[in-house]
């Protein structure tokens, strides 16, 4: 037993060992590496990333302007401007609507908050910029960016339960019950 | 006159070929290294440049160019841009001697030349060492010009580490010039003809080189500063050892140093101790006028097998410590380096060739 071991560290058995595995390696080469940008990782479905603004199918926004989100996020990373539709004092919306993306957590609790599921998160990750300026979006960037990651809308409320009373929902367009 | 300047047009269009070649090897090196590396360590290595990444030498290459030559302040200038040259020369001034294909006389123009090896001197393998010699005091001043503790450190590890491997290599070599006769690296070539076990390293009358073949490959990698003695560069511990702090050309000058010490000591071991250009089975090299092609074929498959063990050990050996470094080195090194002299002297005076 001794006279093995002592063979074995005369002739480097332990290394060449190694250098047996290393070769294995070298002779069967099975890379597990992604080449990034142009091979990307399927994300999960419920993955988090970029916030955008979302629309109904006329082309109109869904948020209402109820700072409900602002209220919720747990880093300030929303300011919300409210203000009345023109014309149509029963009805709010967001005059101005800013996201400062450069401390955004992504924990999609602003989602949850909002009662008109008027934002999404997008799966977009490749934000980086050369200018951290460039992360402080207003709202026409969230509805771009809402477009292009949502592409199928909802009907508006009114449409999808005819039936039923909404919060912000004006009177002029409901239709008329069917008896 | 007319004879002196066609030698001197010979000579120096062969030093041209030879450093060529060198240099293009040096570049496909940086490459292959990086991509055997990878493939041991499942990975892909450079993709980007040209198909496959082949292109990655000449892009990296453009880069180290265009770098800003920074030169530190409270540097010794003088020292500071001698040091890559100090260590880049001699690396390259040992290929003078080696033999890469068939040791024949031309005769051009009423002038002798021998197209295969730049000069045939009797002391080649001293030529060797002492320029292998040479190369560490590169290694120091330029960890000392720098003004930067951590090049010094690096500078003063390299110093040791150079110095105590250098003995190995040379008592290693010791056995092949006792069995050879001659300091030559064309007669020593010379004497290994005819098949792989003539060769030095398994020539067993009358005792087979092995064991000092071992101890020079193990001794010449921590020379050239190669994983797993790659002390003075350690990247994890002294940022980059004596060169943290060049940069640009003069970085690429260690660069292309370390590359061109791992081929002259592939070169080394294939002649010392693997036959040279000799073929390994006598039918494989070509008769008469073709016996240059096998010639240089055996001799670049041997050194690119020997480049090829230098990235393999790279892959396998993590870096061992300071002080395990030196005692593998003075501690068991050297003494199977010495009783291997005294066997081979011993054997040889007793079953004289």
């Amino acid at each position: 037993m001794k006279l093995k071991k002592w063979i074995q560290s005369l002739i480097f058995y332990e290394i060449l060992l190694g250098m047996k595995e290393t070769l294995k390696h070298f002779l069967k080469y099975r890379p597990i590496t992604l080449e990034y940008p142009h091979v990307k990782k399927p994300l999960p479905e419920n993955y988090r990333g970029m916030l955008g603004l979302l629309r109904y199918d006329d082309d109109t926004e869904k948020c209402v302007g109820c700072d409900l989100c602002e209220a919720a996020c747990p880093s300030r990373v929303i300011r919300v401007v409210s203000a009345e539709v023109p014309g149509e004092p029963t009805k709010r919306f967001a005059k101005e609507y800013y996201m400062d993306m450069t401390r955004c957590l992504f924990c999609g609790l602003c989602v949850k908050a909002c009662p008109v599921d008027a934002l999404g998160m997008s799966q977009e990750f490749e934000w980086a910029v050369y200018d951290k300026r460039n992360l402080q979006l207003n709202k026409e960037q969230l509805l771009a960016i809402g477009d292009r990651a949502f592409p199928e809308r909802e009907k508006r409320l009114e449409f999808q339960h005819p039936n039923v009373a909404y919060f912000n929902v004006s009177f002029k367009d409901i239709p008329e019950k069917e008896f | 006159m007319f004879d002196t300047s066609i030698k001197l047009a010979l000579t120096l269009s062969q030093i041209g070929a030879v450093m060529g070649v060198v240099l293009l090897t040096v570049a496909v090196l940086t490459l292959l290294e990086r991509k055997v590396l990878s493939w041991m360590q499942d990975r892909m290595g450079p993709m980007e440049v040209g198909p496959y990444g082949v292109l990655q030498p000449v892009a990296d290459g453009l880069k180290l160019f265009f770098k800003e030559d920074i030169i530190p302040a409270g540097a010794n200038k003088i020292m500071f841009s001698l040091a890559p040259i100090l260590v880049l020369v001699p690396a390259l001034i040992g290929f003078a001697v080696i033999p890469f294909g068939p040791n024949w006389t031309i005769d051009v123009m009423g002038v002798e030349f021998k197209p295969f090896v730049i000069s045939d001197i009797n002391i080649g393998v001293l030529y060797i060492l002492a320029f292998a010699s040479i190369g560490a005091y590169g290694v120091i001043l330029g960890g000392w010009a720098s003004n930067s503790k951590y090049s010094l450190l690096g500078g003063l590890r390299s110093a040791a580490q150079l110095i105590s491997y250098e003995l190995n290599v040379g008592l290693a070599i010791v056995g092949v010039l006792l069995l050879a006769g001659s300091l030559s690296l064309v007669e020593i070539t010379e004497a290994q003809a005819g098949g792989f076990w003539n060769w030095f390293a398994f020539d067993p009358v009358p005792f087979p080189q092995f064991i000092a073949f071992v101890i020079f490959l193990i001794a010449s990698v921590a020379e050239t500063n190669r994983l797993p003695f790659d002390l003075p560069e350690a990247e994890s511990e002294l940022v980059a050892g004596f060169f943290t702090e060049y940069s640009g050309m003069r970085f690429a000058f260690f660069f292309m140093a370390e590359y061109a010490n791992m081929i002259l000591v592939s070169c080394m071991s294939t002649v010392l101790f693997f036959g040279g250009w000799h073929a390994p089975l006598p039918f494989l090299q070509a008769p008469g006028m073709f016996a240059w092609v096998t010639g240089i074929f055996w001799f670049t498959a041997k050194v690119y097998f020997f480049l090829f063990l230098f990235f393999w050990i790279r892959a396998t050996l993590p870096r061992l410590r300071y002080d395990q470094l030196m005692r593998f080195g003075w501690k068991v090194l050297l003494p199977i380096a010495l009783g291997n002299i005294v066997v081979t002297s011993v054997l040889a005076y007793i079953f004289p060739n």
